[in-house]
Protein backbone atom coordinates (compact mmCIF):
# COMPACT_ATOMS: atom_id res chain seq x y z
CA UNK A 1 0.00 0.00 0.00
CA UNK A 2 2.92 2.50 0.79
CA UNK A 3 4.28 2.55 -2.69
CA UNK A 4 1.03 2.77 -4.74
CA UNK A 5 0.28 5.62 -2.10
CA UNK A 6 3.12 7.54 -2.62
CA UNK A 7 3.40 7.28 -5.79
CA UNK A 8 -0.08 8.34 -6.39
CA UNK A 9 0.71 10.96 -4.46
CA UNK A 10 3.67 12.11 -6.16
CA UNK A 11 1.99 11.69 -9.78
CA UNK A 12 -1.48 12.97 -9.12
CA UNK A 13 -2.39 14.35 -6.05
CA UNK A 14 0.86 17.08 -6.55
CA UNK A 15 -0.08 17.99 -9.72
CA UNK A 16 -3.68 18.15 -9.03
CA UNK A 17 -2.79 20.78 -6.17
CA UNK A 18 -0.64 22.62 -8.39
CA UNK A 19 -3.16 22.73 -10.82
CA UNK A 20 -5.71 24.03 -8.48
CA UNK A 21 -3.37 26.89 -7.34
CA UNK A 22 -2.51 27.49 -11.37
CA UNK A 23 -6.51 28.37 -11.64
CA UNK A 24 -6.10 31.11 -8.85
CA UNK A 25 -3.58 32.47 -10.70
CA UNK A 26 -3.34 34.46 -14.35
CA UNK A 27 -0.23 32.04 -15.03
CA UNK A 28 0.77 32.12 -19.22
CA UNK A 29 3.57 29.71 -20.35
CA UNK A 30 5.40 32.99 -22.77
CA UNK A 31 6.16 36.33 -21.39
CA UNK A 32 8.31 36.80 -18.19
CA UNK A 33 5.58 38.24 -16.10
CA UNK A 34 5.65 36.30 -13.09
CA UNK A 35 2.10 34.62 -11.77
CA UNK A 36 0.02 36.96 -9.59
CA UNK A 37 -2.53 35.73 -7.44
CA UNK A 38 -6.43 36.78 -8.82
CA UNK A 39 -8.34 34.52 -6.61
CA UNK A 40 -11.96 33.59 -8.23
CA UNK A 41 -11.36 36.21 -11.58
CA UNK A 42 -10.71 32.64 -13.91
CA UNK A 43 -13.73 31.41 -12.85
CA UNK A 44 -15.77 34.38 -12.96
CA UNK A 45 -14.08 35.01 -16.01
CA UNK A 46 -15.75 31.56 -17.12
CA UNK A 47 -19.39 32.62 -16.14
CA UNK A 48 -19.14 35.24 -18.98
CA UNK A 49 -17.17 33.00 -21.78
CA UNK A 50 -19.66 32.02 -24.33
CA UNK A 51 -17.34 29.84 -26.08
CA UNK A 52 -16.91 27.84 -22.71
CA UNK A 53 -20.67 27.47 -22.20
CA UNK A 54 -21.25 26.08 -25.89
CA UNK A 55 -18.51 23.95 -25.40
CA UNK A 56 -19.60 22.44 -22.05
CA UNK A 57 -23.26 21.99 -23.70
CA UNK A 58 -21.40 19.92 -26.93
CA UNK A 59 -19.74 18.08 -24.52
CA UNK A 60 -22.91 17.15 -22.17
CA UNK A 61 -24.92 16.07 -25.22
CA UNK A 62 -22.25 13.98 -26.52
CA UNK A 63 -21.74 11.92 -23.65
CA UNK A 64 -25.12 11.88 -23.02
CA UNK A 65 -26.33 10.74 -26.31
CA UNK A 66 -23.26 8.15 -27.06
CA UNK A 67 -23.42 6.42 -23.84
CA UNK A 68 -27.20 5.79 -24.38
CA UNK A 69 -26.51 4.62 -27.99
CA UNK A 70 -23.99 2.65 -26.19
CA UNK A 71 -25.56 1.05 -23.87
CA UNK A 72 -28.53 0.02 -25.68
CA UNK A 73 -26.46 -1.41 -28.63
CA UNK A 74 -23.94 -2.97 -26.20
CA UNK A 75 -27.21 -4.67 -24.25
CA UNK A 76 -28.33 -6.14 -27.75
CA UNK A 77 -24.67 -7.68 -28.33
CA UNK A 78 -24.19 -8.89 -25.40
CA UNK A 79 -27.34 -11.00 -24.76
CA UNK A 80 -26.71 -11.98 -29.03
CA UNK A 81 -23.33 -12.94 -28.30
CA UNK A 82 -24.14 -14.89 -24.90
CA UNK A 83 -26.83 -17.54 -27.12
CA UNK A 84 -24.16 -17.45 -29.94
CA UNK A 85 -22.72 -21.38 -29.84
CA UNK A 86 -21.25 -21.48 -33.42
CA UNK A 87 -17.96 -19.66 -33.80
CA UNK A 88 -18.65 -18.75 -29.97
CA UNK A 89 -14.53 -17.36 -28.94
CA UNK A 90 -13.46 -15.94 -32.76
CA UNK A 91 -17.25 -13.71 -32.51
CA UNK A 92 -16.24 -12.14 -29.39
CA UNK A 93 -12.30 -11.52 -29.70
CA UNK A 94 -13.25 -10.26 -33.18
CA UNK A 95 -16.26 -7.64 -32.27
CA UNK A 96 -14.29 -6.66 -29.14
CA UNK A 97 -11.25 -5.50 -30.97
CA UNK A 98 -12.14 -1.92 -31.67
CA UNK A 99 -11.69 -0.67 -28.19
CA UNK A 100 -8.46 -1.67 -28.70
CA UNK A 101 -7.28 0.34 -31.37
CA UNK A 102 -5.81 3.70 -30.46
CA UNK A 103 -8.43 6.14 -30.81
CA UNK A 104 -6.04 9.13 -32.83
CA UNK A 105 -6.03 6.09 -35.44
CA UNK A 106 -10.07 5.50 -35.26
CA UNK A 107 -10.63 9.46 -35.82
CA UNK A 108 -8.08 9.52 -38.90
CA UNK A 109 -9.83 6.00 -40.19
CA UNK A 110 -13.40 8.07 -40.08
CA UNK A 111 -12.16 11.25 -41.05
CA UNK A 112 -11.37 9.73 -44.36
CA UNK A 113 -13.72 7.21 -44.58
CA UNK A 114 -16.46 9.95 -44.85
CA UNK A 115 -14.18 12.39 -46.41
CA UNK A 116 -15.98 13.77 -48.99
CA UNK A 117 -13.99 13.27 -52.00
CA UNK A 118 -11.54 10.72 -50.96
CA UNK A 119 -14.30 8.97 -48.29
CA UNK A 120 -15.70 5.24 -49.81
CA UNK A 121 -18.93 5.90 -47.78
CA UNK A 122 -19.52 9.16 -49.49
CA UNK A 123 -18.56 7.53 -52.64
CA UNK A 124 -20.95 4.81 -52.11
CA UNK A 125 -23.71 6.94 -51.10
CA UNK A 126 -23.20 8.76 -54.18
CA UNK A 127 -24.02 6.21 -56.37
CA UNK A 128 -27.35 5.76 -55.00
CA UNK A 129 -28.02 9.59 -55.26
CA UNK A 130 -27.21 10.65 -51.97
CA UNK A 131 -24.77 13.81 -50.73
CA UNK A 132 -24.15 13.69 -47.49
CA UNK A 133 -21.67 15.93 -46.01
CA UNK A 134 -20.45 14.01 -42.66
CA UNK A 135 -18.63 16.84 -41.41
CA UNK A 136 -21.19 19.94 -41.94
CA UNK A 137 -22.51 22.06 -39.56
CA UNK A 138 -25.62 19.89 -38.43
CA UNK A 139 -23.90 16.44 -38.87
CA UNK A 140 -20.20 16.70 -37.21
CA UNK A 141 -21.61 16.21 -33.46
CA UNK A 142 -23.74 13.21 -34.62
CA UNK A 143 -20.48 11.92 -36.47
CA UNK A 144 -18.32 12.56 -33.56
CA UNK A 145 -21.23 10.39 -31.61
CA UNK A 146 -20.88 7.54 -34.39
CA UNK A 147 -17.00 7.50 -33.97
CA UNK A 148 -17.27 7.09 -30.39
CA UNK A 149 -19.83 3.87 -30.59
CA UNK A 150 -18.14 2.15 -32.98
CA UNK A 151 -15.30 2.23 -30.70
CA UNK A 152 -16.86 2.24 -27.31
CA UNK A 153 -19.80 -0.17 -27.69
CA UNK A 154 -17.58 -2.82 -27.33
CA UNK A 155 -16.18 -1.59 -23.98
CA UNK A 156 -20.22 -2.16 -22.82
CA UNK A 157 -20.64 -5.71 -24.57
CA UNK A 158 -17.77 -6.51 -22.51
CA UNK A 159 -19.23 -5.67 -19.15
CA UNK A 160 -22.05 -6.42 -19.63
CA UNK A 161 -21.19 -10.04 -21.06
CA UNK A 162 -19.38 -10.57 -17.94
CA UNK A 163 -22.07 -9.25 -16.33
CA UNK A 164 -24.55 -11.22 -18.02
CA UNK A 165 -22.52 -14.53 -17.59
CA UNK A 166 -22.39 -14.45 -13.89
CA UNK A 167 -25.93 -13.97 -13.17
CA UNK A 168 -28.10 -16.96 -11.00
CA UNK A 169 -30.03 -19.06 -13.31
CA UNK A 170 -32.85 -20.12 -11.15
CA UNK A 171 -34.63 -16.64 -11.75
CA UNK A 172 -34.91 -17.34 -15.60
CA UNK A 173 -35.99 -21.05 -14.70
CA UNK A 174 -38.78 -19.60 -13.13
CA UNK A 175 -39.74 -17.52 -15.59
CA UNK A 176 -40.15 -19.68 -17.92
CA UNK A 177 -41.77 -21.74 -15.53
CA UNK A 178 -44.44 -19.00 -15.08
CA UNK A 179 -44.61 -18.55 -19.08
CA UNK A 180 -43.39 -15.28 -19.14
CA UNK A 181 -43.01 -13.99 -22.26
CA UNK A 182 -39.09 -13.12 -23.44
CA UNK A 183 -39.95 -9.40 -23.18
CA UNK A 184 -41.58 -9.45 -19.94
CA UNK A 185 -37.90 -12.17 -18.46
CA UNK A 186 -36.22 -8.99 -19.75
CA UNK A 187 -38.10 -6.47 -18.63
CA UNK A 188 -38.65 -8.03 -15.00
CA UNK A 189 -35.49 -10.46 -14.82
CA UNK A 190 -32.27 -9.64 -16.58
CA UNK A 191 -32.27 -5.72 -16.28
CA UNK A 192 -32.76 -5.69 -12.43
CA UNK A 193 -30.24 -8.39 -11.85
CA UNK A 194 -28.17 -6.73 -14.51
CA UNK A 195 -28.45 -3.08 -12.77
CA UNK A 196 -25.16 -3.23 -10.67
CA UNK A 197 -23.08 -4.24 -14.23
CA UNK A 198 -25.43 -1.72 -16.31
CA UNK A 199 -24.25 1.19 -13.58
CA UNK A 200 -20.74 0.14 -13.54
CA UNK A 201 -20.71 0.39 -17.34
CA UNK A 202 -22.11 3.45 -17.49
CA UNK A 203 -20.39 5.50 -14.99
CA UNK A 204 -16.52 4.20 -16.68
CA UNK A 205 -17.94 4.84 -20.00
CA UNK A 206 -19.92 8.32 -19.15
CA UNK A 207 -16.76 9.58 -17.09
CA UNK A 208 -14.08 8.34 -20.21
CA UNK A 209 -16.51 10.11 -22.87
CA UNK A 210 -16.32 13.82 -20.84
CA UNK A 211 -12.18 13.18 -21.88
CA UNK A 212 -13.13 13.21 -25.96
CA UNK A 213 -10.19 14.73 -27.67
CA UNK A 214 -8.40 12.82 -29.83
CA UNK A 215 -12.14 12.26 -32.54
CA UNK A 216 -12.26 15.95 -32.37
CA UNK A 217 -8.62 16.60 -32.77
CA UNK A 218 -9.03 14.16 -35.67
CA UNK A 219 -11.32 15.34 -37.67
CA UNK A 220 -12.95 18.70 -37.11
CA UNK A 221 -10.42 20.66 -34.74
CA UNK A 222 -13.73 21.77 -33.11
CA UNK A 223 -15.37 23.36 -36.23
CA UNK A 224 -17.71 23.96 -38.49
CA UNK A 225 -17.70 27.23 -36.12
CA UNK A 226 -17.90 25.72 -32.43
CA UNK A 227 -20.38 22.64 -33.46
CA UNK A 228 -17.96 20.26 -32.34
CA UNK A 229 -15.87 22.22 -29.43
CA UNK A 230 -15.76 19.99 -26.44
CA UNK A 231 -14.10 20.90 -23.32
CA UNK A 232 -11.18 18.75 -23.37
CA UNK A 233 -10.27 19.62 -26.80
CA UNK A 234 -10.80 23.27 -25.78
CA UNK A 235 -8.59 23.48 -22.39
CA UNK A 236 -6.00 21.98 -25.15
CA UNK A 237 -6.41 25.10 -26.99
CA UNK A 238 -6.15 27.54 -24.39
CA UNK A 239 -3.36 25.93 -22.38
CA UNK A 240 -1.40 25.19 -25.53
CA UNK A 241 -2.18 26.67 -28.02
CA UNK A 242 -3.00 30.62 -26.61
CA UNK A 243 -1.14 29.58 -23.53
CA UNK A 244 -3.47 30.88 -20.96
CA UNK A 245 -2.45 27.99 -18.59
CA UNK A 246 -4.66 29.27 -15.47
CA UNK A 247 -7.52 30.21 -17.40
CA UNK A 248 -7.19 26.18 -18.43
CA UNK A 249 -6.43 24.95 -14.94
CA UNK A 250 -9.78 26.68 -13.61
CA UNK A 251 -11.91 25.11 -17.01
CA UNK A 252 -10.37 22.06 -16.04
CA UNK A 253 -11.39 22.14 -12.67
CA UNK A 254 -14.90 22.84 -13.59
CA UNK A 255 -15.30 19.79 -15.98
CA UNK A 256 -14.05 18.08 -12.13
CA UNK A 257 -16.79 19.30 -10.42
CA UNK A 258 -19.36 18.26 -12.79
CA UNK A 259 -17.45 14.83 -13.46
CA UNK A 260 -17.88 14.43 -9.77
CA UNK A 261 -21.61 15.24 -9.42
CA UNK A 262 -22.07 12.59 -12.26
CA UNK A 263 -20.34 10.05 -10.61
CA UNK A 264 -21.46 10.33 -7.43
CA UNK A 265 -25.15 10.02 -9.08
CA UNK A 266 -24.95 7.24 -10.88
CA UNK A 267 -22.97 5.73 -8.19
CA UNK A 268 -25.99 6.45 -5.20
CA UNK A 269 -28.23 5.40 -8.25
CA UNK A 270 -27.34 2.21 -9.17
CA UNK A 271 -23.83 1.08 -7.36
CA UNK A 272 -24.22 1.52 -3.96
CA UNK A 273 -24.91 -2.03 -1.79
CA UNK A 274 -28.10 -1.29 0.04
CA UNK A 275 -29.41 -0.18 -3.80
CA UNK A 276 -28.15 -3.08 -5.49
CA UNK A 277 -29.49 -5.81 -3.23
CA UNK B 1 -34.63 -12.75 -30.60
CA UNK B 2 -35.18 -15.14 -33.41
CA UNK B 3 -31.87 -17.21 -33.79
CA UNK B 4 -31.65 -15.92 -37.85
CA UNK B 5 -32.56 -12.30 -36.39
CA UNK B 6 -29.69 -13.03 -33.86
CA UNK B 7 -27.48 -13.92 -36.78
CA UNK B 8 -28.04 -11.28 -38.73
CA UNK B 9 -27.72 -8.85 -35.96
CA UNK B 10 -24.03 -10.17 -35.44
CA UNK B 11 -23.16 -10.15 -38.36
CA UNK B 12 -24.31 -6.81 -39.36
CA UNK B 13 -22.17 -5.76 -36.45
CA UNK B 14 -19.21 -7.73 -38.08
CA UNK B 15 -19.43 -6.15 -41.08
CA UNK B 16 -19.56 -2.49 -39.04
CA UNK B 17 -16.48 -3.52 -37.38
CA UNK B 18 -14.32 -5.08 -40.05
CA UNK B 19 -15.41 -2.09 -42.66
CA UNK B 20 -12.69 0.74 -41.41
CA UNK B 21 -9.80 -2.19 -40.82
CA UNK B 22 -10.64 -3.67 -44.87
CA UNK B 23 -10.11 0.18 -46.01
CA UNK B 24 -7.22 1.16 -44.48
CA UNK B 25 -5.48 -1.91 -45.64
CA UNK B 26 -6.56 -1.51 -49.15
CA UNK B 27 -5.23 2.52 -48.86
CA UNK B 28 -2.31 1.37 -47.33
CA UNK B 29 -1.49 -0.45 -50.80
CA UNK B 30 -2.83 2.39 -53.20
CA UNK B 31 -0.31 5.05 -54.91
CA UNK B 32 -2.07 8.33 -54.64
CA UNK B 33 -4.15 7.98 -57.98
CA UNK B 34 -5.78 4.91 -56.92
CA UNK B 35 -6.70 6.85 -53.42
CA UNK B 36 -8.44 9.68 -55.36
CA UNK B 37 -10.89 7.07 -56.76
CA UNK B 38 -12.44 6.09 -52.83
CA UNK B 39 -14.56 2.81 -54.31
CA UNK B 40 -12.29 1.40 -56.91
CA UNK B 41 -10.95 -1.88 -56.22
CA UNK B 42 -9.03 -2.96 -59.55
CA UNK B 43 -5.63 -0.88 -58.48
CA UNK B 44 -1.76 -2.21 -58.73
CA UNK B 45 -0.79 -2.57 -55.14
CA UNK B 46 2.50 -0.97 -54.08
CA UNK B 47 4.62 -0.90 -50.87
CA UNK B 48 5.72 3.04 -51.41
CA UNK B 49 3.51 3.68 -48.50
CA UNK B 50 5.27 1.83 -46.32
CA UNK B 51 8.71 2.72 -47.51
CA UNK B 52 8.06 5.99 -46.90
CA UNK B 53 7.17 5.49 -43.02
CA UNK B 54 10.33 3.74 -42.82
CA UNK B 55 12.20 6.73 -43.96
CA UNK B 56 9.60 8.59 -41.90
CA UNK B 57 10.50 7.81 -38.77
CA UNK B 58 7.75 5.58 -37.76
CA UNK B 59 9.46 2.73 -36.38
CA UNK B 60 11.72 4.84 -33.89
CA UNK B 61 8.21 6.41 -32.81
CA UNK B 62 7.34 2.71 -32.30
CA UNK B 63 10.36 1.77 -30.03
CA UNK B 64 9.88 4.94 -28.01
CA UNK B 65 6.58 4.19 -27.49
CA UNK B 66 7.48 0.21 -26.68
CA UNK B 67 9.86 1.83 -24.29
CA UNK B 68 7.22 4.19 -22.80
CA UNK B 69 4.95 0.92 -22.06
CA UNK B 70 7.01 -1.31 -21.30
CA UNK B 71 8.51 0.70 -18.19
CA UNK B 72 5.30 2.32 -17.37
CA UNK B 73 3.82 -1.40 -16.95
CA UNK B 74 7.06 -2.72 -14.82
CA UNK B 75 6.50 0.33 -12.32
CA UNK B 76 2.88 -0.11 -12.10
CA UNK B 77 2.72 -3.92 -11.69
CA UNK B 78 5.33 -3.94 -9.08
CA UNK B 79 3.25 -0.20 -6.66
CA UNK B 80 -0.25 -1.51 -8.25
CA UNK B 81 0.08 -5.56 -6.93
CA UNK B 82 1.63 -4.78 -3.70
CA UNK B 83 -1.16 -2.10 -2.78
CA UNK B 84 -3.90 -4.47 -4.67
CA UNK B 85 -2.97 -6.75 -2.51
CA UNK B 86 -3.43 -4.65 0.53
CA UNK B 87 -6.21 -3.46 -0.14
CA UNK B 88 -7.62 -6.76 -1.00
CA UNK B 89 -6.73 -8.40 2.48
CA UNK B 90 -6.20 -5.89 5.30
CA UNK B 91 -9.61 -4.02 3.42
CA UNK B 92 -7.47 -0.68 3.56
CA UNK B 93 -10.14 2.50 3.77
CA UNK B 94 -13.06 0.42 3.17
CA UNK B 95 -14.83 0.45 0.11
CA UNK B 96 -14.15 3.76 -0.59
CA UNK B 97 -10.77 3.48 -1.84
CA UNK B 98 -12.21 0.76 -4.22
CA UNK B 99 -14.25 3.25 -5.33
CA UNK B 100 -11.80 5.85 -5.38
CA UNK B 101 -9.31 4.28 -7.06
CA UNK B 102 -11.92 4.57 -9.69
CA UNK B 103 -12.34 8.08 -9.94
CA UNK B 104 -8.91 9.06 -10.07
CA UNK B 105 -8.39 6.95 -13.25
CA UNK B 106 -11.41 9.06 -14.57
CA UNK B 107 -9.86 12.57 -13.49
CA UNK B 108 -9.91 14.09 -16.83
CA UNK B 109 -6.20 14.38 -18.63
CA UNK B 110 -6.68 17.63 -18.81
CA UNK B 111 -6.12 18.47 -14.97
CA UNK B 112 -3.06 16.77 -14.65
CA UNK B 113 -1.21 17.81 -17.61
CA UNK B 114 -1.20 21.35 -16.95
CA UNK B 115 0.77 21.33 -13.76
CA UNK B 116 2.84 17.81 -15.29
CA UNK B 117 3.51 20.30 -17.94
CA UNK B 118 5.20 23.22 -16.15
CA UNK B 119 6.60 20.43 -13.79
CA UNK B 120 8.48 19.28 -16.15
CA UNK B 121 9.93 22.16 -17.84
CA UNK B 122 11.35 23.41 -14.14
CA UNK B 123 13.33 20.24 -13.99
CA UNK B 124 14.78 19.74 -17.45
CA UNK B 125 12.35 16.88 -18.39
CA UNK B 126 10.46 18.22 -21.33
CA UNK B 127 10.51 15.71 -24.10
CA UNK B 128 11.69 13.05 -22.12
CA UNK B 129 10.69 9.44 -21.84
CA UNK B 130 10.57 10.11 -18.08
CA UNK B 131 7.50 12.23 -18.24
CA UNK B 132 5.20 10.79 -20.46
CA UNK B 133 5.95 7.80 -18.45
CA UNK B 134 5.13 9.54 -15.32
CA UNK B 135 1.91 10.72 -17.27
CA UNK B 136 0.39 7.13 -18.36
CA UNK B 137 1.30 6.15 -14.53
CA UNK B 138 -1.72 8.58 -13.38
CA UNK B 139 -4.37 6.11 -15.09
CA UNK B 140 -2.38 3.20 -15.85
CA UNK B 141 -2.31 2.66 -12.51
CA UNK B 142 -5.49 3.28 -10.98
CA UNK B 143 -6.35 0.41 -13.72
CA UNK B 144 -3.88 -2.19 -12.50
CA UNK B 145 -4.74 -1.56 -9.04
CA UNK B 146 -8.36 -2.28 -9.36
CA UNK B 147 -7.85 -5.29 -11.90
CA UNK B 148 -5.60 -7.11 -8.92
CA UNK B 149 -7.54 -6.54 -6.11
CA UNK B 150 -10.36 -8.66 -7.95
CA UNK B 151 -7.68 -10.96 -8.77
CA UNK B 152 -6.80 -11.19 -5.04
CA UNK B 153 -10.23 -11.73 -3.83
CA UNK B 154 -10.67 -14.61 -4.98
CA UNK B 155 -7.86 -16.04 -4.12
CA UNK B 156 -8.63 -17.18 -0.64
CA UNK B 157 -7.12 -16.79 2.56
CA UNK B 158 -6.27 -20.10 3.81
CA UNK B 159 -3.53 -20.46 1.41
CA UNK B 160 -1.55 -18.07 2.84
CA UNK B 161 -2.48 -18.38 6.17
CA UNK B 162 -1.15 -22.30 5.69
CA UNK B 163 2.11 -20.67 4.42
CA UNK B 164 2.32 -18.77 7.39
CA UNK B 165 1.57 -21.69 9.50
CA UNK B 166 4.08 -23.68 7.63
CA UNK B 167 6.84 -20.74 8.52
CA UNK B 168 6.55 -18.64 5.77
CA UNK B 169 6.52 -14.85 6.48
CA UNK B 170 3.46 -12.58 5.32
CA UNK B 171 5.92 -11.08 2.43
CA UNK B 172 7.12 -14.72 1.39
CA UNK B 173 3.59 -16.24 2.07
CA UNK B 174 2.42 -13.77 -0.62
CA UNK B 175 5.47 -13.94 -3.00
CA UNK B 176 5.65 -18.44 -3.25
CA UNK B 177 1.86 -18.85 -2.74
CA UNK B 178 -0.44 -15.99 -4.03
CA UNK B 179 1.32 -14.54 -6.18
CA UNK B 180 1.78 -17.85 -8.97
CA UNK B 181 -2.74 -17.83 -8.16
CA UNK B 182 -2.98 -14.54 -9.70
CA UNK B 183 -0.60 -14.50 -12.47
CA UNK B 184 -2.72 -15.29 -15.15
CA UNK B 185 -4.62 -12.65 -14.17
CA UNK B 186 -1.67 -10.23 -13.84
CA UNK B 187 -0.55 -10.77 -17.34
CA UNK B 188 -3.66 -10.01 -18.74
CA UNK B 189 -3.44 -6.49 -16.55
CA UNK B 190 -0.33 -5.72 -18.15
CA UNK B 191 -1.30 -6.18 -21.81
CA UNK B 192 -3.89 -3.77 -21.01
CA UNK B 193 -2.02 -1.54 -18.90
CA UNK B 194 0.47 -1.19 -22.15
CA UNK B 195 -2.21 -0.91 -24.61
CA UNK B 196 -3.69 2.36 -22.39
CA UNK B 197 -0.35 3.32 -22.17
CA UNK B 198 0.86 2.44 -26.09
CA UNK B 199 -2.48 4.49 -27.39
CA UNK B 200 -2.33 7.93 -25.38
CA UNK B 201 -2.36 11.02 -27.99
CA UNK B 202 -3.22 13.60 -25.41
CA UNK B 203 -0.04 13.56 -23.02
CA UNK B 204 2.11 12.22 -25.65
CA UNK B 205 1.43 15.43 -27.89
CA UNK B 206 1.52 18.21 -25.17
CA UNK B 207 4.37 16.41 -22.97
CA UNK B 208 6.99 15.52 -25.54
CA UNK B 209 5.91 15.59 -29.15
CA UNK B 210 9.41 17.15 -30.47
CA UNK B 211 12.42 14.83 -30.41
CA UNK B 212 10.44 12.10 -28.24
CA UNK B 213 7.40 11.51 -30.42
CA UNK B 214 5.27 8.23 -29.43
CA UNK B 215 3.39 6.49 -32.06
CA UNK B 216 0.24 8.08 -31.54
CA UNK B 217 1.81 11.74 -32.32
CA UNK B 218 3.37 10.40 -35.10
CA UNK B 219 0.69 9.45 -36.75
CA UNK B 220 -1.12 12.45 -36.07
CA UNK B 221 1.54 14.19 -37.78
CA UNK B 222 0.45 12.89 -40.86
CA UNK B 223 -2.66 14.61 -41.09
CA UNK B 224 -1.34 18.00 -40.05
CA UNK B 225 1.95 19.24 -40.75
CA UNK B 226 2.57 17.74 -44.70
CA UNK B 227 -0.90 18.10 -45.66
CA UNK B 228 -2.84 14.82 -46.20
CA UNK B 229 -0.55 11.75 -46.68
CA UNK B 230 -3.44 9.27 -47.11
CA UNK B 231 -1.50 6.25 -47.83
CA UNK B 232 1.37 6.61 -45.47
CA UNK B 233 -1.00 7.35 -42.63
CA UNK B 234 -2.87 4.26 -43.36
CA UNK B 235 0.43 2.17 -43.37
CA UNK B 236 1.33 4.10 -40.14
CA UNK B 237 -1.91 3.20 -38.49
CA UNK B 238 -1.68 -0.33 -39.22
CA UNK B 239 2.11 -0.15 -37.42
CA UNK B 240 -0.34 1.05 -34.67
CA UNK B 241 -3.56 -1.33 -34.42
CA UNK B 242 -2.04 -4.78 -35.74
CA UNK B 243 -0.28 -5.70 -33.06
CA UNK B 244 -2.65 -3.81 -30.40
CA UNK B 245 -5.25 -6.58 -32.07
CA UNK B 246 -3.03 -9.60 -31.39
CA UNK B 247 -2.40 -8.35 -28.04
CA UNK B 248 -6.30 -8.07 -27.77
CA UNK B 249 -7.28 -11.66 -28.24
CA UNK B 250 -5.01 -12.87 -25.86
CA UNK B 251 -6.62 -10.43 -23.34
CA UNK B 252 -10.11 -10.08 -23.78
CA UNK B 253 -11.02 -13.88 -22.32
CA UNK B 254 -9.01 -12.89 -18.83
CA UNK B 255 -10.26 -9.54 -19.15
CA UNK B 256 -14.15 -11.03 -19.07
CA UNK B 257 -13.43 -13.17 -16.28
CA UNK B 258 -11.19 -11.08 -14.49
CA UNK B 259 -14.44 -7.92 -14.05
CA UNK B 260 -17.38 -11.01 -13.58
CA UNK B 261 -14.77 -12.49 -10.97
CA UNK B 262 -14.07 -9.66 -8.90
CA UNK B 263 -14.05 -5.85 -11.09
CA UNK B 264 -18.17 -5.67 -10.77
CA UNK B 265 -18.10 -6.01 -6.96
CA UNK B 266 -17.65 -3.57 -4.07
Amino acid sequence: MVPLGLLLGVIVAYPLGYSLWLSLTDRRIVGSKDATFVGLDQYAGLLDNAAYGVAMRNTIVFVVVAVTLELVLGLALAMALQRQRRARDLTRAFLLTPMFVTPIAVGLMFRFLLNEQLGAIPAILDNVGLDIDFFGPTLALPTIIAIDVWQWTPFMVLLLLAGLESLPRQPFEAARVDGASAWMTFRRVTLPLLKPAIGIAVLLRALDAFKVFEYVFATTRGGPGDATETIQYQIYRTGFQFFRIGEAAAMAFVLIAVVLVLATILYRRFLRPEASA
Amino acid sequence: MTPWLRRAFLLLAAVAVAFPYAWVVLASLKDRQALNDPASLGFSPTLDNWREIVDGGVLESALISVVVGTVTVAVALVAGTLGAYAISRYRTGGSATRFGILISQLMPPAVLVVPLFLIAFDLHLRDTVIVIVAAHLTFVLPVVTWFMIGFFDAVPRAYEEQAMVDGHSRFSAFRTVVLPQVLPGLGAAAIFAFVLSWNDLFFGLILAGGNTRTLPVAIASYNTFRGVELGAMSAAILVSVVPVLIASFYVQRRLVRGISAGGLKY
